[in-house]
């Protein structure tokens, strides 16, 4: 025995025992899914390739494409692969106490930090398929223009607007566990209802300014601005980031509120 | 690195009126209600006080055992001390880090191997690196897996996953130690070994919070008692005389075969 009793933790600052934490939960996260498939990494890109291949084939082979931008591909790739992050974050926010429910009776870490892990591995995940973007940019000729300076602002928006939703969902499920589903179904329709297959300038004259309180709006537009610089909108990047700071707002208020009886409930 | 938790000798734990409600029903429905609880003073119908005006002090270097029957709480006071629950009335101050031997094995993931386990397990209870590093060696040899550090966690038998598990919480530098009831499992060497590591530990003037069925391994470590019977203390005192306490209001059976 070394002698007296040393202080371990409590000899570091809470800010980086929250970043270890944080930390050591995204990369356990990613080690489990790289570690128990053979195909690892190329999982997470195929889904979204996947998906642009058949829209792709939808949109440009069978139908006249009247929407979105040329080249299409890399149009829809900026839209699908920050929407893999989303879709995945939210619906993976809906587990994030029930999934880990001994270990969260166990440790005492920040409890936020079981909602942010998911956001900041899915996270991770996004960054990691950005070469297939760039691989489609380049084979497809799409040129970068300046405006890839703002990715970013998009991704800390769609960061800050994903913290707020997995606040807001996480404790709501452990007492409501139909929430699961109903997210599921409502990150279906928002798939369609985002500017994701087609561009907001596409939609109907009478959506354009509603468009615009659905937060991937701006997001993406930043996103696609990269390529395509006609398709920012400062007005949409403004209400995405008033409402995404809202989202984190509210999300912050309900977990704080709800934590004692989730904690309990697990 | 000395760490005394608090300069002037103070408490390290200070419980103050501590109270905490469960649902009686865990299939009752729910409503938004029950979600925004907060902190009414009240239990509403289908609630009840798993545990209610408690109250007691904990000075660094006490060993403390907590007696009572199922269900009257002890578990769940291990857990608000061990702040992963939250009291629903009066307040729970830990003035010190705590290595929590509840649930030991929780944090360990099926599909890593050994060595990454404990580097999660160990960096989640807030370890760094460095530290993990300096210790790892003594950790799979106090668990006795050497030969397993790198296999998958879930390949390893039951006795090794709690092996690992207790000798990864136990190597934490906190000068508080929880122990649940989790030395049940195991073999009888083993349990030994953990029992002298405990003792190890109380003898460097760790903190020590015990929740045990066994009279014996409550003498063994314990100076103080806290009898808590349907949610309340109902004494605070040296442990045989809180044994004794107990044991005049449920007298122990006839000697089993153990």
């Amino acid at each position: 025995m070394a002698g007296l009793v040393s202080s371990g933790a409590s000899s570091r600052s809470p800010a980086s025992r929250y970043r270890s934490a944080l930390w050591l939960l995204t990369t356990r996260d990613l080690k489990v899914r790289y570690s128990t498939s053979a195909l690892g990494y190329f999982w997470s890109i195929l889904d979204p390739l996947v998906m642009s291949g058949i829209y792709w084939f939808v949109f440009t082979q069978v139908f006249t494409r009247e929407v979105g931008e040329d080249p299409y591909i890399v149009f829809l790739l900026c839209g699908l692969l920050p929407w893999m992050w989303f879709t995945g974050a939210a619906s993976d926010s809906t587990r994030a106490f029930i999934s880990e429910a001994k270990l969260v009776r166990s440790t005492k870490i920040p409890r936020t930090i079981w909602v942010f892990r998911l956001i900041a591995s899915k996270g991770v995940e996004f960054l990691a398929s950005l070469p297939v973007l760039a691989a489609f940019a380049i084979g497809a000729g799409a040129t970068l223009t300046v405006h890839a300076l703002l990715w970013p602002l998009a991704f800390l928006l769609q960061a800050i607007l994903l913290m707020g939703i997995g606040l807001i969902v996480a404790p709501l499920v452990v007492f409501f566990r139909d929430l699961e589903r109903a997210v599921k179904l409502i990150l279906r329709f928002l798939f369609y209802a985002s500017p994701i297959v087609y561009a907001s300038a596409d939609l109907p004259e009478a959506f354009h300014f509603w468009a615009a309180f659905n937060p991937l709006s701006g997001i993406f537009s930043i996103y696609r601005a990269a390529f395509f610089p006609d398709q920012l909108d400062w007005f949409y990047v403004g209400v995405s980031a008033a409402m995404s700071i809202a989202f984190l707002l509210v999300g912050l208020l309900l977990f704080r509120r709800s934590i004692r009886a989730v904690l309990k409930e697990i | 690195m000395t760490a005394v938790p608090s300069p002037t000798g103070g408490p390290v734990i200070s419980v103050v009126d501590a109270g905490i409600r469960f649902r009686r029903n865990k299939r009752g429905r729910r409503n938004f209600k029950d979600l925004f609880a907060g902190r009414a003073r009240r239990a509403r119908p289908g609630e009840f006080w798993a545990l209610r005006n408690v109250s007691f002090d904990v000075r660094p270097g006490e060993a403390i055992g907590v007696v009572g029957r199922n269900g009257q709480g002890k578990s769940t006071l291990l857990k608000l001390v061990a702040e992963v629950m939250l009291p629903d009335e009066g307040s729970v101050g830990v003035r010190a880090g705590v290595a929590p031997l509840i649930e030991i094995t929780g944090g360990f993931v099926n599909d890593l191997t050994v060595r990454d386990n404990v580097y999660l397990t160990a960096g989640l209870h807030g370890m760094s690196r460095a530290q993990i590093d300096s210790r790892f060696d003594e950790i799979i040899d106090f668990a006795e897996i050497a030969d397993f550090v790198d296999t998958p966690y879930k390949h390893l038998s039951s006795g090794m996953k709690v092996r690992i598990a207790f000798s990864v919480i136990s190597r934490l530098e906190e000068p508080i130690m929880l122990v649940d009831e989790v030395l049940a499992v195991g073999d009888r060497a083993f349990r030994e070994k953990c029992y002298r590591r405990i003792e190890e530990l109380l003898d460097g003037g760790r903190t020590l919070f015990f929740v045990s069925h066994s009279e014996k391994d409550l003498r063994r470590f314990c100076t103080r008692g806290l009898y808590l019977d349907k949610g309340a203390l109902l004494l605070d005192g040296p442990i045989a005389d809180v044994l004794d306490a107990y044991n005049a209001d449920y007298p122990p059976k006839p000697p089993r075969a153990t």
